[in-house]
């Protein structure tokens, strides 16, 4: 009698126990993730890696990946801050070169073009473990991967000089900067990868225009070249892209930039958007240079300077396609613009114009609402930046005739059918020819984001942004993050002069 | 003895000894003051181990070894009686309550404990004191009542759940919440709860008493216990209340005369004639005065035999002052207990509850800037523009936002006591939730900027369960010089959380009965759906020792497992130590016949805080909002890729607490009081650092990492005077604190975080290293720049003008920049303090709570966030307007670089509140019976009914549950006073 209800007991307890126990299990703690994946099971197979592919081109769209605020065409002479004086106030100091290695844009812009460079690793990485998949698809996807990372670490290289070389998912933390010529070699290893393995632009659906092509790989494996001054190569690139008559320049200057003239004829590499906010596809870059005041467009940021309408000869037909004036009328709306904004601003005590309040038309998208800037592609390389590549390595080359062909095919399309203006060039000498071939670049490419690399690269850039605040030996760079350098706790060196 | 073995062991050699030299007895063990049986009653023969308990009618049979013999016989909560049966064989023995020993025990984590035996800093209040409010969340009535704990009201919004903050604030990114207790089961809000059915609340603060809930307690705990039946006549209670609510003062804004003549030295000649001019009151317009709340409550309880029981039922309805918010609750609660053997008690806590919450858009900071000059309607009743930011009329009509939740918190336990002094609990425990919301907006059009071009309809579908499986064993033992509490448990807890939101636009009607996304256009569907999981695993023991009732000794320790971390960190093991000497209870002070309590303890421990998103220790691949957009046509392409970087090393943060307290109590405990000083180190503190930009995780994007530092130092103290002189009954109870936060170590070199964001992209505070957690930061206003020689004299930020504010040149380098930024307060008070105070003279009481902080500042954010035209506070009356008439307000600007963030928004948060005033009448007893009632109540109450700030808002009563962000008035619902006529009644 004593031991029965005992015996009931100690079994009522070990049953609890035993309930306890199979809660126990070390699986009971063991809880992964739901709706997403655990980086490591990632990429398994052809759709992960078309998936992974695709959101490559997903970060071109991120407003920091053109730098954020449009600062690199602030910094040189076709443009100025612009929106109204107090808006975006620190963005005044590119403008005058005041700004400093902490500055936000300088570390958001790094940072933003080291994720293109993630996205792009994981691809070409974990892309050829994937067993159920083709050589040829592996290829291609590999390709616009490469070419991708190409693009992004030219823009690296060109801002920031030596920078750390990632290649994997997953780096060290303490990485140092790899010198300036390899991380082009390895930007020219990329291209021609690209070049080898991607379908030309006529081999896409329509619907898929915007991937990386042949061409968009020739094309920028030609300017790299260019800013490697090497004439040879780039001549070579340019002229198989010319040559593949897989492009042609839009008859109409002002449609080619145009909402209309996307992805067209003269297009190699631009960033598809649409007219809405980023998580629906829309690119803020239009909206951040988009008319401000009447008609509300954007932010208005990226005002072209007095001093580009002047370089423009008043009848080229590029200058009214490139500058928003007040008064203009643009789809359908007499342009006021906004009414913080003095309309002109003087040099003090003077009455010679500054600045005229006017916007990058290059960057204007038809529409209601503010929202419809949004829609506004990105064009990374244009089929006349191509020939104006081939014109000038082929003058590098003393092949001045041949120059003369592509340089005069982008002056035609400009002049547009109006004979007082543009007229043909036939300057043969090597050097009157290179300034002519220069000045053409920065009024065809005028706030497409070229100017200012030009100049460096050209080394004009001392003595056309000097009075700016340009200070040579220092400002051909921006300087490393300050924050990179405080994480990297000694790894990493600064930009000279900063 | 208390199981039915030994019963029947002990029935045999009762038996045995019957038929020996044993003398048998029989008795009734009943209470005193109603006579009811008291089951489960022990009864042991005086100086042996020998005893038994009495059945469910209070019954029992014992045989004594000699007629000599003498039985003690013991109730919780009756005192002992010893009683020497002589040659009586059948007893009638009559328990007095023991009034002193109820209030003696308090709730403590996984049992309960002697007051007298405590180690650890507990506060307890008890439910008389949790009514005293009519909000509809419980905590609020511990506002100013609990040393050491700050309640504040995040907003008067209805049915809105307290800040609480207990001993400061000890973490940056996670819960900084006290985790709550109720009835066992542990949950992080009570907004379910009616303070009605609320025995008492317990407040465990130190690490001594909160180290057995391991990583859940390092913010504190609150332990709620619910109602229970007690023996004696089933108890009737019903009680009503009825209370009206309004705003307490108004915010000085410029009237449309003021507002235009501002307005014509901006922009000359705008306004031609001002006195022709609306002159609108917003605030007016938006609140409504005498909001009604009711509130009614009917429970019954009692213990009958082997059951006991507690039903409650309870309504409560608020309209807030501003339209479109209200919030409505009905509740249910059920406990059971039921002895199902001598050995068995099988129970349950039941709460079920339904609340409903309707909030409109906050129309608060609308009205704020909406211009005076600009009527709302016009004559027709249309929407008119107004400028600001829209017209906050038909804000208010064109939103419609309420969700429902539905709760049920469930636990259902099993008790067996064995082998004499073990008792095993086993417990299973559920909290489930569910929550439907809806947003709705319609088409209008009131001007270009207050629009909506298709109506708008979100639905969002919330499911939540957690699961609890607790099982202890307890061991007591009491001998003559020691007494013994041993527990060991094990619980285990799952939780998942489900949301799915779906949206759609263009409803085929604007009408209820549509807002459903059926009835919209599918091809503007957008769905979300997603799952958060996480369960845990602990160990938990706890040893008390108590010697001679004077020196005691605690010892806990619990080890917790989270699935929250990785395999190598999964575990934690938080240990606590604690001592306690009653001085009072010392041969050498017991000719003191004052002092009738002195303890001193002390207490050491550890406690984790583990309240981080489930997932961030993983590094993620998702597909959100990544896609690519390829084509003329600009189709979007999915894309998945690496998308968020986690952190595998993970692990919860730690809190260390000293603690060292003084209870004392004098003459006879009329005078009462403790005094605790504590010293709280967390380390391992979760704070978002940059990785290298070249980890590829995005501008500014940061990783958590455990790697800061947080210390809050601080001293408590309440004092109790009660005592009763004739019919004169009257008691003051006075507390306060003290507390130092200060951010020990950031994580790393100059590191900082900012937040504190107005919405207009400042952000005003910030975190670093050796101070306050969400120190206010900005330039220090010098003075205004007074005329042209100033404006060169000293270093000027770009585009300042004579007028405008001059900021100190902190570091000196003869410029301004954002170097010369600095701490300009902190939003953490310096002192806590409440008064209450209560007198009755016969059947009348008036008690009074009072409640106040003192040191800590509030940014005035609605008044620097400026984009555009607003209205302005009459400070702008004093304005800049020459040289010499203002050198603390600037000029008339709309906006521009006066708004920078600086201590010219700053203002004193301290302030001193009368919580509420309460006067009641107990109706006569003789009147009371011949209505065949117990008591009756009648009183009147004022809730906030006199506030004494500097603040020129609403309230100075501003709370947020980010702690990186808060003190920050943005335009808050206002606080209200609330003045209430209620009846209870009991039978």
């Amino acid at each position: 009698m004593q031991k029965y209800p005992l015996t009931t007991l100690s079994q009522l307890f070990l049953l609890t126990l035993c309930l306890s126990f199979s809660a126990c299990r070390e699986d009971f703690l063991e809880i992964g993730l739901f709706a997403e994946l655990e980086e490591t099971n990632f990429m398994q197979s052809e759709s992960d890696a078309r998936l992974a592919t695709n959101a490559i081109y997903n970060v071109l769209r991120e407003w920091r990946y053109h730098g954020g605020f449009p600062i690199i065409d602030i910094m040189s002479d076709d443009a100025g801050k612009g929106s109204n004086p107090t808006d975006g106030i620190q963005i005044l100091a590119f403008d005058d070169f005041t700004f400093t290695p902490d500055a936000a844009s300088v570390s958001g812009w790094y940072s933003q073009l080291y994720v293109g460079v993630k996205r792009a690793n994981l691809v070409i990485n974990r892309t050829p473990e994937i067993t159920d998949m083709s050589e040829l698809s592996k290829a291609q996807l590999i390709g616009e991967a490469r070419f991708l990372r190409a693009l992004t670490y030219f823009q690296l290289v060109r801002v920031y000089g030596d920078v750390p070389l990632i290649l994997t998912v997953n780096p060290e933390r303490k990485v140092a900067r790899t010198p300036a010529n390899e991380v082009y070699d390895l930007i020219i290893e990329d291209l021609q990868y690209a070049a080898e393995n991607l379908l030309e632009r006529s081999d896409y659906p329509a619907e898929e225009l915007g991937r990386a092509t042949r061409g968009a790989a020739k094309g920028l494996l030609a300017k790299v070249y260019l800013f490697r001054s090497d004439f040879a190569n780039a001549e070579k690139f340019a002229l198989e892209v010319i040559n593949s008559a897989e492009y042609s320049l839009d008859p109409d200057f002002a449609n080619a930039l145009s909402a209309t003239g996307e992805f067209g004829s003269g297009s190699l590499f631009e960033v598809g958007a649409t007219d809405d906010g980023f998580t629906q596809g829309g690119h803020q870059y239009g909206n951040t240079q988009g008319i401000r005041g009447t008609p509300d467009r954007g932010w208005g940021f990226n005002r072209p300077t007095y001093d580009l309408i002047q370089a423009f000869d008043s009848d080229d037909p590029r200058m009214d396609a490139t500058i928003a004036f007040l008064g203009e009328m643009l789809g359908g709306i007499v342009l006021q613009g906004d009414p913080t904004t003095p309309d002109t601003v003087y040099f003090e005590g003077t009455n010679q114009i500054k600045e005229l309040e006017c916007y990058n038309q290059k960057a204007w998208t038809p529409g209601t609402t503010p929202l419809a800037s949004w829609d506004h592609n990105v064009r990374m390389l244009r089929y006349a930046d191509v020939l104006l590549i081939a014109a000038e390595a082929l003058n590098e080359n003393s092949k001045a005739n041949e120059a003369l062909v592509y340089l005069n095919q982008v002056r035609e399309r400009a002049r547009g059918g109006n004979p007082n203006t543009l007229p043909e060039i036939m300057e043969t000498d090597q050097t009157a020819l290179r300034q002519l071939i220069w000045e053409e670049r920065r009024l065809e490419l005028a706030l497409e984001q070229h100017r200012f690399f030009d100049l460096v690269r050209t080394g004009q850039a001392a003595t056309v942004l000097g009075p700016l605040g340009f200070v040579a030996g220092k400002h051909e760079l921006f300087p490393i993050p300050q924050s990179e350098i405080d994480l990297s706790e000694g790894t990493l060196s600064q930009n000279p002069g900063w | 003895m208390t199981t039915r073995i030994y019963f029947c062991v002990l029935f045999l050699t009762i038996q045995a000894f019957a038929y020996g030299q044993g003398l048998k007895i029989e008795g009734t063990v009943t209470a005193e003051d109603d006579g009811q049986p008291l089951a489960g009653a022990s009864v042991v023969l005086l100086g042996t181990n020998r005893g038994v308990n009495t059945d469910a009618e209070g019954k029992f049979q014992i045989t004594l070894n000699k007629a000599e013999d003498s039985l003690q016989i013991s109730y919780y909560g009756y005192l002992s009686q010893v009683v020497k049966p002589s040659r009586q064989r059948l007893l009638n023995i009559q328990l007095v309550a023991d009034a002193q020993s109820l209030d003696d025990v308090v709730v403590i984590g996984y049992g309960r404990m002697r007051k007298s035996d405590l180690t650890g800093s507990v506060y307890s209040v008890r439910g008389d004191d949790l009514v005293k409010n009519p909000a509809a969340n419980p905590l609020q009535a511990l506002q100013g009542k609990v040393p050491g704990v700050q309640i504040s009201s995040a907003s008067g919004n209805p049915g809105e759940s307290p800040i609480v903050r207990i001993r400061g604030i000890a973490t940056l990114l996670g819960g900084a919440g006290p985790v709550f207790v109720v009835d066992g089961v542990i949950l992080d809000d009570i907004s379910f709860l009616n303070s009605g059915d609320i025995e008492s609340i317990e407040v465990l603060k130190d690490a001594s008493a909160t180290a057995i809930y391991g990583t859940r307690g390092a913010n504190g705990v609150i332990i709620i216990s619910t109602k229970r039946g007690v023996a004696g006549k089933p108890r009737v209670q019903f009680s009503a209340s009825h209370s009206l609510e309004s705003v307490a003062n108004q915010i000085d804004l410029l009237n449309g005369r003021e507002f235009a003549a501002v307005v014509n030295e901006i922009a000359p000649a705008t306004y031609n004639n001002i006195d022709l001019l609306p002159n609108v009151d917003w605030q007016d317009l938006i609140f409504q005065d005498n909001a009604p709340i009711q509130q009614y409550e009917l429970s019954t309880s009692g213990a009958e035999g082997r059951h006991s029981y507690y039903l409650g039922g309870s309504y409560y309805r608020q309209e807030g002052v501003i339209e479109r918010s209200a919030y409505e609750r009905i509740t249910l609660k059920l406990n059971n207990s039921f002895k199902a053997t001598s050995f068995l008690t099988l129970g349950n806590n039941l709460t079920f509850s339904q609340e409903r919450k309707e909030f409109g858009p906050n129309v608060v900071a609308s009205a704020y800037r909406a211009w005076p000059t600009n009527e709302p309607l016009d004559d027709e009743g249309n929407f008119l523009e107004v400028m600001g930011s829209g017209n906050p009329i038909a804000a208010l009509n064109f939103g419609e936002n309420y969700n429902r939740r539905l709760r049920a918190i469930a636990n259902l336990y099993a008790e067996v006591k064995f082998l004499k002094d073990f008792t095993f609990r086993s417990s299973y425990q559920a909290d489930l939730a569910y929550t439907k919301s809806t947003f709705f907006s319609p088409v209008f059009f009131v001007s270009p900027t207050q629009q909506n071009e298709t109506s708008d309809l979100a639905k969002t579908a919330r499911d939540e369960a957690t699961w609890i499986f607790e099982n202890t064993l307890r061991y007591n033992k009491n001998l003559e010089n020691h007494r013994f509490e041993v527990l060991a448990g094990y619980t285990a807890q799952s939780t998942k959380r489900e949301g799915l939101t779906g949206t759609i636009e263009n409803l085929l009607r604007e009408r209820p009965e549509f807002y459903y996304l059926d009835a919209g256009d599918g091809t503007t569907i957008d769905a979300f759906n997603n799952l958060e999981s996480f369960a845990y695993i602990s160990y938990l023991f706890r040893f008390n020792y108590v010697l001679k009732d004077r020196y005691l000794f605690t010892a806990t320790f619990r080890r917790d497992g989270s699935s929250k971390f990785g395999p190598e960190n999964r575990y934690g093991n938080f240990p606590a130590l604690a001592l306690g000497w009653r001085l009072s209870e010392e041969p050498f002070l017991q000719s003191f016949s004052a002092l009738s309590n002195l303890k001193l303890r002390a207490s050491w421990g550890i406690n984790g805080n583990d309240q981080i998103p489930f997932r961030s220790r993983f590094a993620r691949v998702n597909g959100n909002s990544l896609e690519a957009v390829f084509g003329q046509d600009e189709s979007l392409f999915p894309g998945a890729t690496l998308a968020d970087a986690g952190n595998p090393d993970l692990q919860w943060e730690d809190t260390e607490t000293i603690d060292i307290g003084l209870e004392f109590g004098f003459f006879d405990n009329k005078l009462t009081g403790e005094i605790d000083y504590f010293n709280k180190r967390t380390n391992r503190v979760l704070v978002p650092l940059l990785l290298p930009a070249h980890f590829g995780n995005g501008p500014f994007r940061r990783v958590v990492f455990n790697a800061a530092d947080i210390r809050n130092v601080g001293l408590e103290f309440f004092v109790n005077w009660k005592e009763q002189r004739g019919d004169f009954v009257y008691s003051i109870s006075l507390l306060g604190s003290r507390l130092r936060n200060e951010t020990l170590d950031i994580g790393a070199a100059d590191e900082f975080i900012q937040d504190g964001s107005l919405g207009n992209g400042q952000l005003v505070t910030r975190t670093e290293t050796g101070i306050p957690v969400g120190s206010f930061y900005g330039f220090k206003v010098a003075g205004v720049f007074q005329n042209e020689e100033e404006l060169g004299q000293f270093p000027t930020l770009s585009g300042q003008r004579v007028g405008d504010l001059r900021y100190e040149d902190i570091n000196g380098d003869g410029t301004i920049n954002t170097d010369d930024r600095t701490i300009l307060g902190s939003y953490i008070p310096d002192y806590l303090f409440g008064f209450n105070f209560s007198v009755g003279y016969k059947g009348f009481t008036l008690d009074a709570d009072i409640q106040g902080q003192q040191g800590n500042e509030i940014y005035n954010g609605k008044r620097a966030v400026r984009p555009e035209l607003y209205n302005y506070e009459g400070y702008i009356r004093d304005r800049w307007t020459g040289e010499g008439t203002s050198d603390t307000q600037p000029r008339l600007t709309t906006g521009g670089v006066n708004y920078s963030p600086s201590d010219w928004f700053i203002e004193d948060g301290s302030f001193l509140r009368l919580r509420s005033l309460t006067l009641s009448y107990d109706f006569s007893s003789s009147l009371v019976r011949r209505l065949r009632m117990q008591d009756v109540r009648l009183f009147l109450r004022g809730t906030n009914l006199y506030t004494l700030s500097r603040f020129s808002g609403y309230s100075p009563e501003l709370a947020s549950a980010n702690v990186l962000s808060s003190g920050i008035d943005l335009g808050t619902y206002p606080i209200t006073s609330v003045y209430t006529i209620g009846l209870n009644i009991s039978l």
